[in-house]
C-alpha cells in the first residue's frame, strides 16, 4: 500500500461534466511523482482535492493509512507551491517563510534557524529582509518553495510552479527543486504539462487525459514503452505509418503482426537514414524522397515522403555530411523493435 | 456535502439585515401606500396621485429638474473633462480640487449661497441694480436648474475625465490614418469610448437631482417636486398624510429605477477596457482658444465651488443676531462652540458609528460576494443595488413607517439615524471591497491554509492586511457621505438627535446664515480631512468619490 493513495476519485462539475473520472494513484514515501497531461485534463482538480481545496464527488484519499478527506485543509499538513507564487506581498521574505511555523508553535529561536536554513537552500539567504514585491518571478517562486518546505509537510504539492518563468530559469529551477526534494525526502506531487520537464525530474509520471489516467510509470517506461497511443503522442513525437501495401510489406519483412484495425507508429529517433539497398538483418528499409530538412544544432529532422506516409527521421549530432537536399532519394531504416502497434481503442498491443 | 460554515452564517445574516433594514421598511412603504387612513386596501392614493393636478405638477417638475440638471451637468461636466484631459490647462489639479469641493460641499448651503448672491436681496443683484441692470431673482425652476448643474457636474466630470484619459491614442491615430477629420474622430471614436462613463455620470446626476429636496425647497418658491411633496405631506403639523407621502415615495423609487435600467440598457454593449499603453497627449492651445479653454474651465470650477467659498467667507463676518455687519469676527464660531457643540458631537458620533458598521459589515459581505460566487451571492449583489436608487427621503419615511410600532421601535433614537446612513452607504463598500478582492489571487489565502491557518485566520492575516488601505479609504469616503447626509435624517431626527446638516437647514430657514455658514465650514473641514486621509491611503483617486 502506498504512502498517499487516491482510489476511484471522481469529481463532477455542473450537472454532468466529470473533471476526474475514476482516478486511482499511489505515491510512495520520498517519491517525486508527476501528473502530466494536456490543459483541462484534471491535474489541478486532482491536486486541489488532495490539498483539500475542493472535495471529491466520490472516492477515497488516504495519507499514511488514514483518511484524508475528513481532515480540513489547514490540518492536513500538506505543503503547496502555486503557479502564481502566492507570495504574501505585505510580509518580508523571512516572514513569508516563517508564516507556516507560527501556527505550529515553533519557538522563536528555532524559527530563526529553520527559516535561515530554508532560505539558504533556495539561495535567498541574502534577501531575507526584503519585500517580495520587487523580486523576480524566479525569486518569488523560491520563496514559495522555501515556505512550503520549511514546515516539513507530510506531502508537497506543486501546481505548474515553473510555467510563469522563462525557459532558461525553468530548467535551472527544476534542477534545484529536484535536488532539494531529494535532500529533504518529502513525497512530492508535481503538476506540469511540459513533457520534457516531467521526464527530467520525476521518479514516476502519471499521464492523464480527460479526467482519466492513461499510464503510470518511470520516465523510461512512459517514453520508451507507452501503453496507449495518447501517451506515445503526448510524450515525445510519433510517426504513424499509413495503412497500405507498403506498410504491410515492411511489417512482413520485420516479422511483425497485429489485428487489421491496429495502427503502427514509430519514434523519429529510432529511425535512421542508410545508403540505398543495404538493409541489415532484422531491419526494414523504406525508400522515399526528402521533402524537408530542419537543422536544429544538436539534431536534425529529415522529413521523408515514403509509400507508407510522411516519416520524420531524427538524426543525432548531424555533421555537414548529414545535410539532405529536398527531393533527394533516401532510405529510411526501421529497426525491428522500433514500431509500436496500437489497437483501435488506443491501447498498446504487445508492448 | 454543504457544510454549515462561517460563510453560510454570513450569508444568512446579510439577507436578514437586508430584510430588516431594507425590504421590510421599503415593503411597508409600498404596502401602506395601498391602505387608506382606516386601514382598508385601496388604490385610492394612486388614483388621487393620478387625479390631482398638484401631484401631476410635482411629477412633471421632478422630471424637468431631473433632466434639466442632467443636461446641465452633462454640458458643464463634459466641457470641463474634455478641456482638462485634452488641453494643457494651468493648475489642472486645482480645477479638480474645485470639483471635489463642489462634490463634498454640505447640502442646502449651495442653494442658499446662490440666494445670498442672486436672491431678492442678493449681493450681486443689488450691485447690478446700482449699475442700472435689473436681473430677476434666482428663484423658481431656472434657479434650481442652475444650482443642480453646478452641483452635479462633478459626477460627469470625474467619470468622463477618467475615461477620456484612458482612451488609447492609437485608436485615434488609426482613425486619423483612415482620413477622418478631428471633428469626426471625436464623434466616431472618442465619443463611443466615453459613452458609458458619460451615461454613468449622467445617471448619478439625474438620480441625485430627482432625490434632492433641499434645493427645490429653498429656491423653488412654489415649484414643488415629488421629494418636497413627500416631505410636506409627511411633516405637516395638521393633516399629516402618511399614506400619501408613502405613495409619492413609491413613485419616486420607480422613477429612479426606470433611469437606472435605462442607463444599464444604453451602455450594455459599450464595455471598453482602457488600455494604458498609449495615453493621449495634452495639446497646448494657442491664442484665443487657449484663453477660452481656461476661462471655461475656471468659470465652471469656481461657480461650482462658489457656495463653499461664500459660506467660508460669511462664516467669518461680523453679525448682530442674524444680521450681518461690516467687518469680520469669530462670533458665528463662538455661537457654535457655546450652543451647537452637541450637534457636532451628534454628527461625528453618528457618522463614526455608521462608518464602523459599514466598514465591518461591508467588508465581510464584500468578501462573500467576491469569493463565494453562486446564485445566492449574485442575487445578493443585485439586492445591494436597491439602496442605490433609494432617495434619502424615502429611506427616512420607510424607517418611520417600519420602526414606529411593531416588534422594533426605534423612532427618535440615534440608532435609527445611524442605521439609515448605514444601509444607504453599505452597497458602495460592498462593491469596492468585492472589486478589490477580485484583484487578489485566491491562491494567496489557500497558501496560508496549506500552511496551517484556518480559513478565517488566513483571511484575517493575509487578505485583510492587503485590502485594509482600500477599506480605510472607502470608510473615509463613507464618512463624508454620512456626515453630509440630510434628507433621511431630516425625517428621522428629534431634538436630541439633531445633526449638523439638519441644523444648517433649520438655521437657514430661520435666516441665521452666519451660524449656518460657520457650521457648514466646520462640516467642510471634517469632510476635507476625511478626503485627505482617503487620498493618502489610496493615492489621489477622484473617481472613488462617486
Ligand atoms: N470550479 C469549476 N467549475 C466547473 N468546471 C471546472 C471547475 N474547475 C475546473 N473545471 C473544469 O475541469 C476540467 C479540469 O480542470 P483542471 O483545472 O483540473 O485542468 P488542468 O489539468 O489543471 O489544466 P491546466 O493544465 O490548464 O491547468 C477543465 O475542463 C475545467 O474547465
Ligand atoms: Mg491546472
Amino acid at each position: 500500500m502506498g504512502y498517499l493513495e487516491v482510489r476511484n476519485a471522481t469529481k463532477q462539475f455542473g450537472a454532468s461534466f466529470l473533471a476526474l473520472n475514476g482516478v486511482s494513484v499511489a505515491v510512495e514515501r520520498g517519491e517525486f511523482f508527476t501528473l502530466l497531461g494536456p490543459s483541462g485534463c484534471g491535474k489541478t482538480t486532482l491536486l486541489r482535492s488532495i490539498a483539500g481545496f475542493n472535495d471529491l464527488t466520490s472516492g477515497e484519499i488516504t495519507l499514511d493509512g488514514s483518511n484524508l478527506r475528513i481532515v480540513p485543509p489547514h490540518q492536513r499538513d500538506i505543503g503547496m507551491v502555486f503557479q502564481d507564487y502566492a507570495v504574501f506581498p505585505h510580509l518580508s521574505v523571512f516572514d513569508n517563510v516563517a508564516f507556516g511555523l507560527k501556527p505550529r508553535k515553533v519557538p522563536a529561536a528555532e524559527i530563526k534557524t529553520r527559516v535561515t536554513q530554508a532560505l539558504d537552500a533556495v539561495r535567498l539567504g541574502a534577501m531575507a529582509d526584503r519585500l517580495p514585491a520587487a523580486m523576480s518571478g524566479g525569486q518569488q517562486q523560491r520563496i514559495g518553495l522555501a515556505r512550503a518546505m520549511v514546515i516539513n509537510p507530510r506531502l508537497l504539492l506543486m501546481d505548474e510552479p515553473l510555467s510563469n518563468l522563462d525557459a532558461k530559469l525553468r530548467i535551472e529551477l527544476r534542477e534545484e527543486i529536484r535536488d532539494i526534494q531529494k535532500q529533504v525526502n518529502i513525497a512530492t506531487i508535481y503538476v506540469t504539462h511540459d513533457q520534457e520537464e516531467a521526464l527530467a525530474i520525476s521518479d514516476r509520471i502519471c499521464v492523464m487525459n480527460a479526467g482519466r489516467i492513461e499510464q503510470v510509470g518511470t520516465p523510461q517506461e512512459i517514453y520508451g514503452n507507452p501503453q496507449t497511443r495518447f501517451v506515445a503522442e503526448f510524450v515525445g513525437t510519433l510517426n504513424v505509418f499509413q495503412p497500405g501495401a507498403a506498410r504491410d510489406g515492411m511489417l512482413n519483412q520485420l516479422g511483425l503482426a497485429a489485428p487489421d484495425d491496429a495502427s503502427w507508429a514509430v519514434r523519429p529517433e529510432r529511425l535512421d537514414l542508410v545508403a540505398q539497398g543495404s538493409a541489415p538483418a532484422g531491419a526494414a528499409v523504406l525508400e522515399g524522397r526528402v521533402s524537408k530538412f530542419t537543422y536544429l544544432g544538436r539534431e536534425a529532422h529529415v522529413q521523408v515522403e515514403t509509400p507508407a506516409g510522411l516519416i520524420v527521421v531524427q538524426l543525432a549530432n548531424p555533421g555537414m555530411a548529414a545535410t539532405r537536399a529536398v527531393g533527394e532519394v533516401v532510405c529510411v531504416l526501421v529497426p525491428r523493435d522500433a514500431p509500436m502497434a496500437f489497437g483501435a481503442d488506443g491501447a498498446r498491443i504487445g508492448g | 456535502m454543504p457544510r454549515f460554515n462561517f460563510w453560510t452564517v454570513v450569508m444568512i445574516l446579510t439577507w436578514l439585515l437586508l430584510f430588516v433594514l431594507l425590504f421590510i421598511p421599503v415593503g411597508s412603504v409600498l404596502v401602506s401606500s395601498l391602505y387608506d387612513q382606516s386601514g382598508n386596501l385601496t388604490f385610492a392614493n394612486y388614483l388621487k396621485f393620478l387625479g390631482e393636478p398638484r401631484f401631476h405638477r410635482a411629477f412633471i417638475n421632478t422630471l424637468v429638474v431631473g433632466f434639466g440638471g442632467l443636461f446641465g451637468a452633462l454640458l458643464l461636466g463634459s466641457i470641463m473633462a474634455f478641456c482638462v484631459s485634452r488641453f494643457v490647462i494651468r493648475g489642472g489639479k486645482f480645477v479638480s480640487l474645485l470639483a471635489i469641493l463642489a462634490l463634498v460641499s454640505p447640502p442646502f448651503i449651495g442653494a442658499y449661497s446662490w440666494i445670498v448672491l442672486f436672491g431678492a436681496g442678493g449681493v450681486v443683484r443689488g450691485f447690478l441694480r446700482d449699475l442700472g441692470i435689473n436681473m430677476p431673482p434666482i428663484y423658481g425652476v431656472g434657479g434650481i436648474l442652475i444650482v443642480f448643474s453646478l452641483k452635479f457636474y462633478p459626477y460627469v466630470y470625474l467619470m468622463v475625465s477618467g475615461a477620456l484619459s484612458n482612451v488609447n491614442r492609437s485608436l485615434e491615430e488609426a482613425a486619423e490614418g483612415l482620413g477622418l477629420t478631428p471633428w469626426q474622430r471625436t464623434f466616431k471614436i472618442s465619443f463611443p469610448m466615453v459613452f458609458p462613463a458619460l451615461t454613468a455620470g449622467g445617471l448619478l446626476a439625474l438620480i441625485h437631482a430627482i432625490a434632492d429636496f433641499g434645493t427645490p425647497r429653498l429656491l423653488g418658491r412654489g415649484y414643488n417636486v415629488l421629494a418636497t411633496e413627500a416631505f410636506t405631506l409627511y411633516s405637516a403639523e395638521v393633516g399629516s398624510n402618511m399614506s400619501m407621502a408613502t405613495t409619492i415615495s413609491v413613485i419616486l423609487i420607480l422613477v429612479s429605477m426606470v433611469f437606472v435600467m435605462l442607463q444599464r440598457y444604453m451602455s450594455r454593449r459599450n464595455v471598453y477596457h482602457g488600455n494604458m499603453i498609449n495615453k493621449p497627449n495634452r495639446i497646448q492651445l494657442k491664442g484665443w482658444r487657449n484663453v477660452l479653454a481656461h476661462v471655461a474651465v475656471y468659470l465652471i470650477g469656481l461657480c461650482g465651488a462658489m457656495p463653499v467659498i461664500i459660506s467660508v467667507i460669511y462664516s467669518f463676518r461680523k453679525t448682530n443676531g442674524p444680521v450681518f455687519q461690516n467687518g469680520f469676527a469669530l462670533q458665528s464660531y463662538e455661537r457654535i462652540l457655546f450652543n451647537l457643540g452637541d450637534v457636532i458631537r451628534n454628527s461625528v458620533s453618528f457618522s463614526v458609528a455608521a462608518v464602523v458598521l459599514i466598514v465591518i459589515v461591508g467588508t465581510v459581505v464584500g468578501v462573500l460576494v467576491a469569493r463565494r460566487t453562486n446564485f445566492n451571492t449574485a442575487l445578493l449583489d443585485g439586492a445591494f443595488m436597491v439602496p442605490y436608487v433609494m432617495p434619502g427621503i424615502v429611506i427616512g419615511i420607510a424607517f418611520i413607517a417600519a420602526f414606529n410600532t411593531g416588534p422594533i421601535v426605534l423612532t427618535g433614537t440615534a440608532t435609527i439615524i445611524i442605521l439609515s446612513i448605514f444601509i444607504r452607504r453599505l452597497p458602495y463598500t460592498v462593491r469596492t471591497t468585492a472589486s478589490s478582492l477580485r484583484q487578489i489571487s485566491p491562491s494567496m489565502e489557500e497558501a496560508a491554509i496549506s500552511l496551517g491557518y484556518s480559513p478565517f485566520q488566513a483571511f484575517l492575516r493575509i487578505t485583510v492586511p492587503l485590502i485594509v488601505p482600500g477599506i480605510i479609504a472607502g470608510g473615509m469616503l463613507s464618512f463624508v457621505t454620512a456626515i453630509n447626509e440630510l434628507s433621511s435624517s431630516l425625517v428621522l431626527y428629534v431634538g436630541s438627535t439633531m445633526t449638523m446638516p439638519v441644523r444648517i437647514y433649520l438655521l437657514i430657514l430661520d435666516g441665521d446664515f452666519g451660524t449656518a455658514a460657520a457650521l457648514s465650514t466646520v462640516l467642510l473641514l471634517l469632510s476635507g480631512c476625511a478626503v485627505y486621509i482617503a487620498f493618502r491611503f489610496m493615492g489621489r483617486n477622484e473617481q472613488a468619490l462617486l
